[in-house]
């Protein structure tokens, strides 16, 4: 599929998401303003604070941002207040320092002039220190902006949505088509936010002090008078993004549930289909946040009720969430984990589902044929010449690499920690050998992989297991038999290819959910 | 109307300014001068408060200014400064209308004001109005200081070195426009400058200042003439009273005991008496209001065959006179155009109290020659 074709498929989610992302970074880049201009002008009066105000804007400024992010979580959930929130942080740096520095800069001369004919200090900050100041003080909006821009698209991480989610799916089902969708509307909007905020930096630089001698003096208005223009078309552009969303947000029917999937293709299908099911047959209407993140983001979400539900796998939920050593009883593992999560946390984990997402390890064909490999047991005969390219979670876990080593007494030769489908393009390109599958991941088929028999049950098993705010079940008690009407229906087979859908044939996984919905009878 | 009580300054332990008290009159134009660093921009800023003292007063009309609202009180003074004293993003219109439109006072009235203003120093309104200082030359900028000073039609104006910037030409053209402005408004301006030919030139008293204390507070006359010790005189310059000769007056040059007769001396007595003052005229006065009569010469005296008649007979009773107060210049002319010796120097009731000869101008002249030498 050309990516003209796709763009053309996906407009209304492009625009949806373009619209989004405008409307964060205005928000982001609006606070870092009313905060940092403030901030500037403080430590410009108050020079003892200069050098920690400074210092703590530069600190932030170092943090990665992704570790922002993670930090922000348990402290502010997930969405669009820790993005927010982590974008004006780091556009603080740029505007308090230009702000600090334009005001410093003024001649001495001139401030005692204003002081020697009797302003106050009042009117001399916002006579003369500010408007002598103020196209410094923009330059500083001006990077702060565009950074925000780029920085916006990482708040997809956390399910703020944005241009970034486009990017981040793309990533990780490898569709290039997608990745160009999010990156190169992301890309232009900097450009556009760069030309205005350049624009508004002229604009506000006094006639007398532009670097440009115009001799003629209409022309020099008229010019002005185009760019005044320009901008407030452009302000208005961005007051009726509020307005709409507004409008579009405001939703009559008070009945809504949020239904959140983690960051690969399985979990997207599952949540259309969660919510496809739901809406059809109740009146209660879905916020979908696919794409939210890792287990621990969903589960923290979960927890702190800005999702109601999302589906975990048995394993993940009783090794990872409860911490504890790994099992193979399918029964144990599914009753330990229905008891806990409803003791602690009160979490309701419904009927599982019939397929297995368990972790298994492939190889491409090439590789099983050479050393010919059928089993973990052949695998770890040869391991110590093979490099394994997994997922970071996989590569640290007891659950997973660290206790499959001790199960089968094998060390591979080299490990390297990669995120969700990429691993994949490293084993096809022969950076790797080895890599940790879903055993229901499309990807698997799309690139032709040889899957390990886990030959001594070492893998706990993944089925999975829709979890569900107990508060949400008071409330909305008729979801839960719907919901387990998929349980019997989703089996290995039916979410590979399912999964395959979505990952080779690039279809979209609402679709495909929906499809199939229709296709079993359970929606109309 | 100002008056410095003890005022002393100190920054951290530099001692800028030590024990200075004066006092300024109303309507005079004050020129406080000195070198770099001698305290006088700081006595300055003190009026407006700019600076504060460390220990004294400054009173304005007998009230302490430390008391006043600081923003009230600057708002009540002009105050000027090099030219970067105007706001560069604001227009000569926005920059002259600051305090007033702050004030909140009446647009018509302050449109009116700006106008006069900028006739008042020269500008033309059209034209300048709305233009911004960096468009205008550093003359042009520094009327707009002066207008701006004078918006609020303040009673006391600040000058600090205000055309210590400009060239020599625009400085003069200046100085004699403040002249001018001065003599119909009469403001009390206090005017910093290290220019001794400025403040001989606009000042009705000069203030000399050197580390931080007050060394000669005066007029310009008595400044030039009087220098109160070694350093005054340095710094004026020994020969700066001929840049303003008019500051050199006929009781400064005369002979201050001419040779007198009176009116009943016989001729032959007169003649022995120019013989032995050597000298070829007599002054001939009343006896005792030494009211001049007449004047004497001795070519007349050799005309007359009877020597024994009096010498009220023959004397010149139509003689040329000046006043102590006259200047050098005054005198010079009616020497040239008289073609006279000497004159006497007379008071108002006509009492004969100096001489002035031709040699003793010539001697006055001469000084700034020999001084110059001796100097160098």
């Amino acid at each position: 599929m050309g990516f003209f074709e796709y763009l053309a498929g996906s407009k209304e989610q492009i625009f949806k998401l373009l619209m989004e992302h405008i409307q964060l970074t205005a928000i982001s880049v609006g606070l870092a303003i009313l905060i940092g201009v403030p901030l500037g002008i403080l430590i410009s009066y108050v020079k003892k604070l200069n050098k920690p105000i400074l210092g703590a804007a530069n600190v932030i400024q170092a943090i990665p941002s992704m570790a922002l992010l993670g930090f922000a979580i348990p402290f502010l959930g997930i969405g669009t207040l820790p993005a927010v929130t982590m974008v004006i942080l780091y556009s603080l740096l740029p505007i308090i320092k230009n702000t600090y520095t334009g005001i410093g800069n003024i001649n001495k001369q001139t401030l005692e002039a204003a002081r020697g004919i009797g302003l106050t200090k009042l009117q001399i900050l916002t006579k003369i220190q500010i408007p002598l100041a103020l196209p410094v003080i923009m330059a500083g909006v001006r990077i702060s902006a565009v950074t925000a821009v780029g920085l916006m698209t990482i708040a997809a991480f956390i399910g703020a949505g944005g241009l970034g989610y486009l990017v981040f799916s793309g990533i990780r089902t490898v569709n290039n088509n997608q990745i160009l969708a999010g990156a190169i509307p992301a890309c232009i909007l900097a450009l556009v936010v760069d030309f205005l905020a350049g624009l508004v930096e002229k604009l506000v630089t006094p006639i007398s002090l532009q670097t440009v001698k115009n001799s003629n003096k209409k022309a020099l208005k008229k010019t002005r008078t185009k760019q005044k223009i320009t901008l407030s078309i452009a302000a208005i552009m961005v007051v009726v993004i509020f307005v709409v969303t507004a409008i579009s947000n405001y939703n009559p029917n008070k009945k809504v549930i949020s239904i959140a999937g983690k960051d690969f293709t399985e979990q997207h299908i599952l949540t259309h289909m969660l919510s496809d099911l739901i809406e059809d047959r109740t009146d209660i209407s879905v916020e979908r946040r696919t794409n939210l993140g890792g287990t621990q983001v969903c589960f923290t979400a979960l927890k702190s009720g800005d999702i109601d539900m999302y589906i975990d796998y048995s394993g993940t939920a009783y090794g990872d969430t409860l911490d504890y050593p790994p099992i193979s009883d399918m029964e144990e593992v599914y009753n330990t984990v229905k008891i806990d999560f409803k003791e602690k946390f009160d979490i309701d984990v419904l009927k599982q589902m019939s397929f297995n997402n368990t972790y298994t390890l492939a190889v491409t064909q090439e590789t099983a044929q050479k050393y010919n490999l059928k089993t973990f047991s052949d695998l770890s005969k040869v391991a110590n010449q093979l490099t394994a390219g997994t997922t970071l979670e996989f590569l640290n876990r007891e659950d997973a690499l660290l206790g499959l080593e001790k199960k089968y007494n094998f060390k591979f030769k080299g490990t390297k920690g990669l995120d969700g489908s990429p691993r994949y393009t490293a084993l096809i390109n022969k950076n790797t050998d080895v890599v940790d599958a879903f055993a229901t991941d499309g990807l698997l088929k799309k690139f032709d992989l040889y899957v390990l028999e886990d030959d001594k049950n070492f893998f706990p098993p993944y089925y999975a297991i829709p979890l569900v705010r107990g508060e949400t079940i008071k409330q909305y008690p008729e979801i839960v038999p719907i919901i387990e009407e998929l349980s019997e229906i989703l089996t290995d087979d039916v979410m590979v290819e399912l999964n395959y859908k979505v990952d080779e044939l690039q279809m979209e996984p609402d679709a495909v959910a929906h499809d199939f919905l229709v296709e079993q009878g359970l929606i109309d | 109307m100002i008056k410095f009580e003890n005022i002393s300054k100190k920054f951290i332990n530099n001692s800028v300014l030590t024990n200075i008290s004066f006092n300024i009159k109303k309507g005079d134009l004050v020129a406080i001068i000195g070198a770099s660093g001698c305290g006088k921009t700081t006595t300055l800023k003190m009026i407006n408060r700019l600076i504060k003292p460390t220990s004294g007063k400054i009173l304005i009309n007998g009230e302490d200014i430390a008391d006043k609202d600081v923003i009230e009180l600057r708002r009540r003074m002009g105050y000027v400064i090099q030219q970067t004293g105007l706001f560069p993003h604001m227009t000569i219109r926005e920059n002259i209308e600051m305090i007033p439109r702050v004030e909140k006072r009446n647009q018509e009235d302050i449109k009116k004001r700006t106008l006069e203003l900028m006739e008042m120093v020269g500008l033309d309104a059209e034209e300048f109005l709305d233009r911004y200082p960096t468009e205008l030359s550093g003359g042009q900028q520094q009327r707009v200081g002066v207008a701006r000073a004078f918006a609020t039609d303040p009673e006391i104006i600040l000058m600090d070195e205000p055309f210590s910037a400009l060239d020599p030409i625009t400085r003069v053209g200046l100085q004699d426009q403040l002249v001018n402005l001065q003599a119909h408004l009469k403001k009390t301006i206090i005017f910093v400058t290290h220019d001794m030919d400025e403040a001989i030139k606009i000042a009705d008293m000069i203030c000399i200042m050197d580390g931080g204390q007050i060394l000669q507070y005066d007029t310009p006359e008595n400044i030039l003439k009087n220098p109160c010790n070694e350093f005054v005189s340095e710094f004026v310059g020994k020969n700066r009273i001929w840049t303003s000769p008019e500051f050199i007056r006929a009781e400064d040059i005369m002979i201050e005991s001419p040779v007198t007769c009176q009116g009943n001396l016989p001729l032959n007595k007169a003649l022995e008496k120019m013989r032995t003052s050597k000298v070829d005229s007599l002054m001939v006065i009343d006896n005792p209001t030494k009211k001049l009569l007449g004047i004497i010469k001795a070519k007349q005296i050799q005309s007359q065959s009877d020597r024994t008649i009096e010498v009220n007979a023959v004397m010149d009773i139509d003689f040329l006179s000046v006043n102590p107060g006259d200047t050098i210049v005054d005198i010079l002319k009616v020497v040239d155009e008289n073609d006279v010796s000497g004159i006497p120097v007379l008071d108002d009731a006509g009492i004969l109290i100096g001489l002035i000869t031709k040699s003793s101008l010539i001697t006055t002249l001469s000084q700034q020659y020999l001084d110059t030498e001796g100097v160098v």
